[in-house]
């Protein structure tokens, strides 16, 4: 699995109009969709509105040329956390409505209401868009890309610069797991393997968990040494080159921001 | 049949980096064999398919002339050992002692034998007196050697290290040359290293190969690969001081026959010397 760490900016390098729009205007229009979609009140309305801004992220994900495919695995990575969230609702009565109908009981008596059901969908609906834009954003952005533009918009550079090192250092130590597991391969070891006592094999598990942890800390303050070395201190920074947007750059960030604003005070006004 | 054999192995890595490209690679029953190349050159690489971490993308990996299977893996990392160039990724038990342990209590021998097998692998390496001592307190050369008893405790037919002499002082450099340089004829071993000091390798190897961008680009026994003087240029390494000296004294008309190692120049000097005299 550390393998695929690797690989998760695979379609992030990829090359597309998508891919290439300045980080800063597709992290505005990604918060713009959620915050949009989260503040529209608790109705049907919500169905209008998600397909409008699922039909938008559709028409962007096409652009970005990446395959469907993509989208879904990761979608199915994702969705466990809300879904849960979201059968529980049925169950539950919410401050949202006043009466509740029952439409099915369950043993232990349990019962499962329709405007439960109801609400569970448009938290559902809220979900999906959501998670979909963060999924077009970070399938299009690189990491470095991400921290860049959240530091040209204001982010303060504590915040930056320790996103930056994160970063760098979640690979090195993936690097550093890796060396150690193929160690323990080479001498025949693993975790899983049931002719091996049961305490032993959590004894060695339990060493290489803690080599890890030592190691980590002895890379840390050599990591820290060597800043120090090279000047920081409390006024250190990420560098972030100065970036000006290009002209069509501000024309589609304008339009969809327009059409976002445009769409939800719309669907939300409609008597 | 050979002890590993490649055949056109090629190996591509997440991200369609090609680290090897049909390499035909042959090491047999006690021989010392270097594979010398610049960074890069995926010597690593090739060292981890020997024994299985890697899987080709294409070609074969022969041990004992059979292919690596999922049910042959524990025979052949017991067959082939591989120690790894930072000894830091190697050993993560608390003890020295507890660390060399590690690999025959994952073979399943009982403890008897165990026992026996660390005794034999401290004592081989000369550091009984570690046997107690955790790992975050020993020198760089005590780490390296306590790394390479490790593997010898599971008695592997073929030592690989991956550049054994990496931050050792010179005395670890030649205690371990020495060491390494008993086990074909004491215990029948079959040892492959790679490094990047040519000097080494004369006092080391009976065969080269050298690597670059992911293919073997020469092979040969140490005299035929030192002859080689544009191969070696090619692909970033240098000749030793020594033969580089007798080429340009045979060059300049004085008659003196070529060594690799110090002991051979030693001779040759003094022969050259007394026929002058």
């Amino acid at each position: 699995m550390i393998d695929d760490l690797y690989a998760i900016e695979k379609h992030a390098g990829r090359i597309s109009p998508i891919h290439q729009l300045d980080a800063r205007i597709k992290l505005l229009i990604t918060l713009a969709a959620i915050v949009a979609i989260v503040a529209v009140p608790y109705s049907t309305r919500i169905y209008e509105l998600g397909t409008v801004f699922f039909a938008l992220f559709a028409g962007l994900w096409v652009v970005s040329r990446l395959s469907p495919v993509v989208y879904l695995q990761r979608l199915a990575i994702i969705l466990p956390f809300g879904i849960f969230l979201v059968i529980f609702q049925v169950f539950i009565k919410n401050p949202y409505y006043d009466a509740f109908h029952t439409i099915a009981t369950l043993p232990f008596g349990i019962e499962v209401y329709a405007e439960s059901v109801e609400f569970a969908s448009i938290l559902l609906v809220k979900f999906i868009v959501s998670v979909s834009f963060i999924i077009l954003l970070s399938s299009t952005t690189k990491m470095q890309d991400m921290i860049e533009a959240a530091g040209r918009l204001g982010l303060p550079r504590e915040f930056t610069l320790t996103l930056g090192m994160m970063v760098r250092y979640i690979f090195v130590f993936a690097e550093m797991f890796g060396r150690i597991r193929t160690a323990m391969e080479t001498r025949c070891f693993d975790p899983l393997d049931r002719t091996l006592p049961y305490r032993y094999r959590l004894h060695q598990i339990g060493y290489t968990v803690g080599t890890i942890f030592i190691r980590s800390y002895e890379q840390g303050e050599r990591t820290y040494t060597s800043m120090l070395c090279r000047g920081y201190g409390a006024n250190a920074s990420l560098y972030i080159r100065r970036k000006p947007l290009g002209a069509g750059e501000i024309v589609f960030f304008v339009g969809v921001l327009a059409f976002i604003v445009l769409s939800t005070v719309l669907i939300y006004m409609q008597p | 049949m050979h002890l590993i054999e490649t055949r056109d192995l090629t190996h591509i890595y997440h991200g369609g980096v090609r680290a090897l490209e049909s390499v035909n690679f042959i090491a047999e029953r006690k021989s010392r064999i270097a594979v010398i190349g610049p960074n890069g050159a995926g010597k690593s690489t090739l060292f981890k398919h020997f024994n299985g971490i890697l899987k080709p993308t294409s070609g074969e990996v022969l041990v004992r002339g059979e292919p690596i299977t999922k049910e042959n893996l524990r025979e052949v990392r017991k067959f082939v050992g591989i120690v790894f160039q930072n000894p830091d990724d190697q050993i993560f038990s608390p003890t020295v002692e507890q660390d060399v342990a590690f690999g025959p209590t994952n073979l399943g021998l009982d403890e008897t034998t165990v026992a026996h097998r660390v005794e034999e692998a401290l004592h081989l390496l000369g550091i009984e007196e570690l046997r107690d001592r955790v790992p975050h307190h020993l020198s760089g050369g005590e780490k390296k050697r306590v790394a390479i008893a490790g593997i010898l405790a599971m008695e592997p037919q073929v030592l690989v290290l991956d550049e054994p002499t990496a931050g050792l002082d010179p005395q670890g450099v030649s205690d371990l040359v020495e060491f390494i340089n008993r086990l074909p004829n004491e215990y029948g071993m079959t040892v492959v290293f790679s490094t990047h000091h040519l000097d080494l390798v004369a006092e080391m190897a009976d065969f080269v190969y050298v690597m670059d961008k992911g293919s073997v680009v020469g092979s040969g026994t140490v005299e035929e690969i030192f002859a080689r003087s544009e191969l070696l240029a090619r692909t970033r390494l240098n000749i030793p001081p020594i033969p580089k000296l007798i080429r340009s004294l045979q060059e300049n008309g004085i008659p003196i026959e070529m060594a690799y190692t110090y002991e051979d120049a030693k001779k040759s000097f003094l022969e050259a010397y007394a026929r002058r005299v």
